[in-house]
């Protein structure tokens, strides 16, 4: 089936841009700034379009037309620039971090759709090429209420774009260090009633190394490749089909030394997603929408000996994910709009570190008032109840209120809750370290895990009996925020956001039992209570015509519970580096959770040359010190050896469009003062330079 | 020695005539009785022999009394192990309280181990850092104090200090460097001795 999806998808892709002929002009030029921000509509926040300056959640839209000035081609590179936003270096890949929470808790949706595939909870954001898209939407605090579990930080919602009318085609490159290459082609048509839109995306680096002594990448090579459709039908003026296919696939070498000895090998990743909706307007007051969608997300990967080919490690990953839902939004009266849906959920994975295929069926329901009883005053109260086979039921409540003390000022305060579901690996993993000797299980598989291991003679004391254990909750939270956004004219944009996330039950691992062999085995459990809470604050203004400045600051405060309650009672110690004598650890010691930066700030500054349409755009991101090991004994970080530096990282990038911006040539530097920490931060790889091209035809008929 | 014991002594009645001075119901104080000795014992040299050691007299413990009860604790690697049980021949046993030296004022009157096969008494007094930076270190943990009662019934308290020669700061680079790096196996420790038999280390 790939197979014809494919060569339909490129016959798509070629036969398109012969019908054009005729030019038109770069997305970019449509960004004349004064016109900018008039009529900005989110969906995100309320899954139902909505003024940008009304909705009254914390909400960030990036647009394309910013993207593109910047040079950047993937979503890591793009939110690694945005407030509030922290791109975590972790060898399971690039997350986020928002308000402090771990990659895990935000969800990534592609046209509201659930992305799958996380390794330990990371899902690499390179995979997702952002040129195609119409702009990207960020809620911030927990959106459960609305998305269910793993929306605890938050959503980022990619938009794909939507063709122009007539005939379209274009065509992106961008290459440069480390043999980065980046190249997208796409093709649209569009008349009144139906538009067909293609787009092909090819991602590949020749890697790097932090450590060329080693002779390993600390990046290896890849090539991967997105391809996606979208084609939509109004059948009458009330009803419309549409039809989204999605596939992605990455195959990446791989290189290590495992006892002196070298093994290699590569891994494929594939990702596919197919979702046909239709939505049909029963009344002016009544819009219903009913969506199908099915995600597999699939790894493989055969790593061997290099001296004698045996085989080192082979495992594969199969993930499904299929959902139908459907949605109704019904205005009951001008000022009061309510949403309702429901959907039915099933999942399963298969994988080599999983006893069998193992599934989850789910079912949930959701409701949403958004009403102005006053034309200043929106209030919008929703809630979620998710049922699941394995875990226990939850109800995610969300109360959100936005008052606009003047048409320049609106005030914004929510409370809500959000939750994250334990996961596969949580629930049913059934893995032993084939090194080091230690065994981990997922809580279902964690009594005959250990009756095996008895049964073999492995175990030499249990800790914890697991017929004794606790069955696993779900993680929650409960989150207030509380901003303004200030827009007093065309110029000025300010936005600022208060929050606190109370988080319980947090899954951690904890041993269950000894091994013979001196390792441990180890099981899930609902630990911790941590807090998370800070401000951030964003202003852009323009401050003459062709010069736009921006900038965002953040301060967060990411804390464990449990470990503060130890610290007053005096029971955290810590040993001074010079003497090593043991001294108590007080509260201003304590640094906090890991990798969590207490401040980071950016400074943006755009210059558009009118006349020559020439782009210049410089980007200083801040990103202060962070814990990153525990180097005293005492589990926590407090020592200064146990931060990493604070460090800038400087992206710029300049463009000059041609032939009537049909043409755009483009150079971007991404880390320009060439900042490395090759101990520390294994995903900088030190400057980077890129030259694009991109060229663009429509016509209209 | 003796110094340190009149220099306590004197410091205790400095502290008894203090306090009873400010203290407005005059009431007779017993006197200091305390034998508790304080004592740094600095690179100890484990790097070719196990090292026997006595707490009570503040030496090193060789020849044939490493067969009696003339030594409390014994160093061995990343192994420390304790006069009774499995490891010797008196009834030495020990605990690890979770305090700084200085706060841990009295020994606990109950919960003492002896070593077992597998399971010594003391343990979890370093971490190894394997992979993660310094690599391959043994750092001592900090807030493990070694309560130890003596095959005679003496309480002694013990802060592991170091592993390497010379008490180096760890977190240098000169440390994390394996070239750089002083010897292993020069135990560093600081021990308070209380010879009058009570649970007191004031």
């Amino acid at each position: 089936m790939q197979f014809i999806f494919l060569r339909s998808f490129i016959l798509l892709l070629f036969i398109t841009p012969l019908i054009a002929h005729t030019q038109t002009r770069d997305t970019l030029k449509k960004d004349t700034v004064n016109t900018k921000q008039l009529k900005e509509v989110v969906v995100t926040g309320t899954r139902t379009p909505k003024s940008l300056q009304q909705v009254p959640i914390p909400i960030t839209r990036i647009t394309s037309e910013e993207i593109k000035k910047k040079g950047l081609v993937r979503l890591n590179e793009v939110l690694s620039e945005q407030t509030g936003m922290t791109i975590l270096d972790d060898p399971h890949g690039q997350g986020i971090q928002i308000q402090g929470f771990d990659p895990a808790y935000t969800m990534i949706l592609i046209d509201g759709l659930p992305l799958i595939g996380r390794s330990t909870g990371i899902l690499e954001l390179s995979r997702i090429t952002t040129n195609n898209i119409d702009r990207i939407e960020i809620v911030k605090g927990p959106t459960s209420s609305l998305y269910g579990s793993e929306a605890m930080a938050g959503v980022v919602n990619i938009i794909t774009s939507d063709p122009a009318k007539g005939a379209s085609a274009g065509l992106t490159t961008r290459y440069g260090t480390n043999k980065t290459a980046d190249l997208s082609l796409n093709s649209a048509y569009r008349n009144d009633k139906f538009y067909i839109s293609g787009f092909a995306n090819r991602y590949s680096s020749g890697g790097y190394t932090l450590q060329p002594s080693s002779g390993l990448p600390t990046v290896s090579p890849f090539e991967g490749y997105t391809l996606n459709a979208k084609s939509s039908y109004k059948i009458d003026a009330q009803t419309t089909i549409k039809l989204s296919v999605r596939y992605y696939t990455n195959d990446q070498d791989s290189k290590y030394l495992v006892d002196n000895r070298y093994a290699a090998g590569t891994g494929t990743e594939k990702d596919f997603n197919i979702a046909p909706v239709i939505t049909h307007h029963f009344s002016d007051k009544l819009f219903s929408t009913l969506q199908l969608y099915r995600s597999t997300y699939k790894t493989n990967s055969d790593v061997r000996y290099t001296d004698d080919q045996s085989i080192y490690d082979q495992t594969y990953f199969n993930q499904t994910f299929n959902r139908a839902e459907l949605q109704n939004d019904y205005s009951l009266r001008d000022n009061l709009k309510l949403t309702a849906g429901a959907g039915g959920q099933y999942e399963s994975v298969e994988a080599t570190r999983y006893e069998k295929l193992q599934s989850f069926t789910s079912g949930y329901g959701y409701f949403q008032a958004d009403w102005l009883p006053v034309k200043k005053l929106d209030i919008i109260a929703g809630g979620r109840y998710d049922v699941h086979s394995v875990y226990k039921s939850q109800f995610s409540p969300k109360l959100a209120v936005s008052y606009a003390l003047s048409s320049k000022f609106t005030l914004l305060g929510s409370a809500g809750k959000g939750y994250k579901a334990p996961d596969f690996r949580q629930l049913y993993l059934n893995f032993t370290n084939a090194e080091v000797g230690y065994s981990v299980f997922g809580y279902e598989e964690a009594a005959a895990g250990i009756a095996r291991l008895q049964q073999q003679g492995q175990i030499e004391s249990i800790l914890i009996d697991p017929s004794t254990l606790q069955r696993l909750n779900a993680e929650s939270s409960t989150a207030f925020n509380f901003g303004y956004r200030y827009k007093p004219n065309s110029k000025l944009y300010w936005t600022a956001n208060l929050f606190r996330n109370n988080i319980t039950n947090l899954i951690e691992t904890a041993a269950i039992a000894i091994k013979t062999n001196g390792q441990s085995v180890f099981s899930y459990f609902n630990l911790n209570k941590v807090y998370t809470q800070g401000i951030e604050t964003d202003l852009s203004y323009q401050l003459f015509k062709p010069l736009q400045i921006g900038g965002g600051f953040q301060y967060l405060e990411a804390y464990d519970q449990d470990v503060l309650n130890q610290i007053e009672a005096g029971k955290v110690f810590t040993k001074d580096p010079v003497t090593n004598l043991t001294k108590e650890i007080r509260r201003s010691d304590y640094g906090g959770l890991l990798g969590r930066s207490k401040y980071t700030y950016n400074i943006r500054i755009n210059y558009l040359d009118e006349k020559t349409g020439i782009n210049a755009s410089v980007r200083a991101i801040y990103r202060g010190r962070y814990g990153y090991k525990d180097a005293d004994g005492n589990g926590i970080v407090n020592r200064s050896d146990e931060y990493t530096k604070g460090y800038v990282l400087v992206n710029a990038s300049l463009s000059k469009p041609f032939l009537k911006d049909a043409f755009r040539v483009q150079l971007t530097s991404q880390n320009l003062l060439n900042y490395k920490d090759s101990q520390v931060i294994l995903n900088l790889p030190g400057r980077l330079i890129y030259a694009g091209v991109t060229y663009n035809f429509n016509k209209t008929n | 020695m003796n110094k340190l014991t009149t220099l306590s002594l004197a410091f205790g009645s400095a502290f008894i005539l203090l306090a009873s001075s400010c203290s407005k119901n005059n009431d007779v104080v017993a006197p200091e009785t305390s034998k508790l000795t304080t004592k740094t014992v600095a690179d100890l040299d484990g790097s070719t022999t196990t090292i026997y050691y006595s707490l009570s007299t503040g030496t090193q413990i060789t020849g044939a009394d490493t067969a009696s009860t003339k030594w409390d604790i014994k160093f061995k690697g990343t192994s420390l192990f304790i006069n009774g049980g499995t490891s010797g021949t008196g009834t030495t046993q020990a605990q690890i309280v979770s305090s700084t030296f200085e706060t841990l004022t009295a020994a606990p009157t109950a919960d003492y181990k002896t070593d077992a096969n597998g399971t010594p008494a003391i343990s979890g007094w370093y971490t190894y850092t394997n992979t993660t930076e310094p690599q391959h270190a043994i750092l001592t943990v900090p807030g493990k104090i070694i309560v130890i009662k003596t095959s005679d019934g003496k309480y002694a308290k013990v802060e592991m200090i170091s592993y390497y020669k010379g008490n180096p700061n760890t977190t240098t680079a000169e440390f994390a460097n394996l070239a750089t790096r002083p010897a292993s196996r020069y135990y560093t420790f600081r021990f308070a001795y209380q010879g009058d038999g009570t649970t007191n280390f004031k």
